[in-house]
């Protein structure tokens, strides 16, 4: 009975990619709750992914700039010196 | 351009942080910006200097291809000079333009999903076996060992550089459903139609790119 409810680590991984877009039903929402209410590494792998999820939002390349042609072109589309 | 509007409304959070993430001064040029959004009307002539290095930073890690970067860069200034008549200043300039560019980096994808080769598609049955063992509980040395709280400014920037090594990693489809889904907040549904993959394609695509994802910023993240 619990083992038919309670989703598995690898079910639970992949439910919570689902939950984070709406995208789980009633009884996949329960056996995910259940599954981390007693799972650490779960609990743990859920944390993670959500800080990874939030800070790829941000990634940019720092300090990186266009080159002198790639520049010289877009003065000219934007006539720039005139 | 409703379409465009929505988005930039959707990402305009994104941008912002981005912008605040970086320094100083693009912080408080932003804060001018706002102030004279309603006094002045687009400028062209300024917008290589304001915006073209932050659309190439942007874009990079997006597409991971320096010369096609500057080229959707380039392409993104010509679409806003041709529908400058259309901006009807509801974004601020910024978030028009971006909204733009942001279009043009998920053409690319679009592009590159119409001349795959099947054969690139994913093995619906292999790979998360090495993180799960058959009963699909987590094997001991791949399970999530605890990390330290990136909270402060430098500590997440030097996550967020992490992530974008890590990213290049990833197995080209995995790479491209994490960039299309975290870096460029699409939904699920568009990213199938983007890169032309069915609905299961798109979770075990995702279920793995996590699980790679966090494993590799497990492993380099730590060693800092």
């Amino acid at each position: 009975m619990m083992k038919y409810l309670m989703a598995s680590c690898l079910e639970a991984t992949m439910l919570m990619a689902k939950k984070e877009e709406g995208k789980i039903s009633f009884r996949e929402k329960l056996s995910l709750m259940m599954h981390t209410s007693m799972c650490s590494l779960c609990r743990r792998f859920q944390k993670q992914t959500a800080v990874i999820g939030s800070e790829a939002k941000h990634v940019h390349a720092e300090g990186d700039q266009l080159s002198v042609s790639t520049r010289e072109k877009i003065e000219k589309i934007l006539d720039v010196n005139n | 351009m409703d379409g465009l509007a929505a988005l930039t409304l959707q990402n305009n959070s994104t941008f912002d942080s981005i912008i605040q993430a970086s320094d100083f001064f693009i912080f408080t040029s932003k804060l001018v910006d706002g102030m004279e959004k309603k006094l002045t009307s687009a400028d062209p002539k300024k917008w290589l200097e304001q915006y073209g290095n932050l659309l190439l930073q942007y874009t990079l890690p997006r597409v991971n291809d320096r010369e096609l970067a500057e080229d959707l860069v380039q392409e993104t200034f010509l679409s806003a000079l041709k529908g400058l008549s259309g901006y009807k200043g509801e974004a601020s300039e910024k978030n028009w333009i971006f909204a733009i560019l942001k279009n043009k980096i998920i053409d690319h994808y679009r592009k590159k999903a119409a001349s795959r080769e099947i054969l690139e598609l994913p093995n619906l049955n292999e790979g998360q076996e090495d993180w799960f063992d058959e009963t699909g509980t987590w094997v001991p040395q791949r399970a999530p060992h605890d990390w330290h709280d990136a909270d402060n400014p430098l500590e997440r920037k030097e996550l967020q550089k992490i992530i974008n090594w890590c990213k290049k990693n990833l197995k080209i489809l995995q790479q491209q459903v994490f960039t299309l889904k975290y870096m460029e907040d699409l939904e699920s549904e568009e990213i199938c139609k983007v890169l032309n993959i069915t609905t299961s394609n798109y979770w075990v695509l995702i279920h793995r790119a996590r699980l790679q994802m966090r494993d590799c910023v497990e492993k380099s993240f730590l060693k800092i």
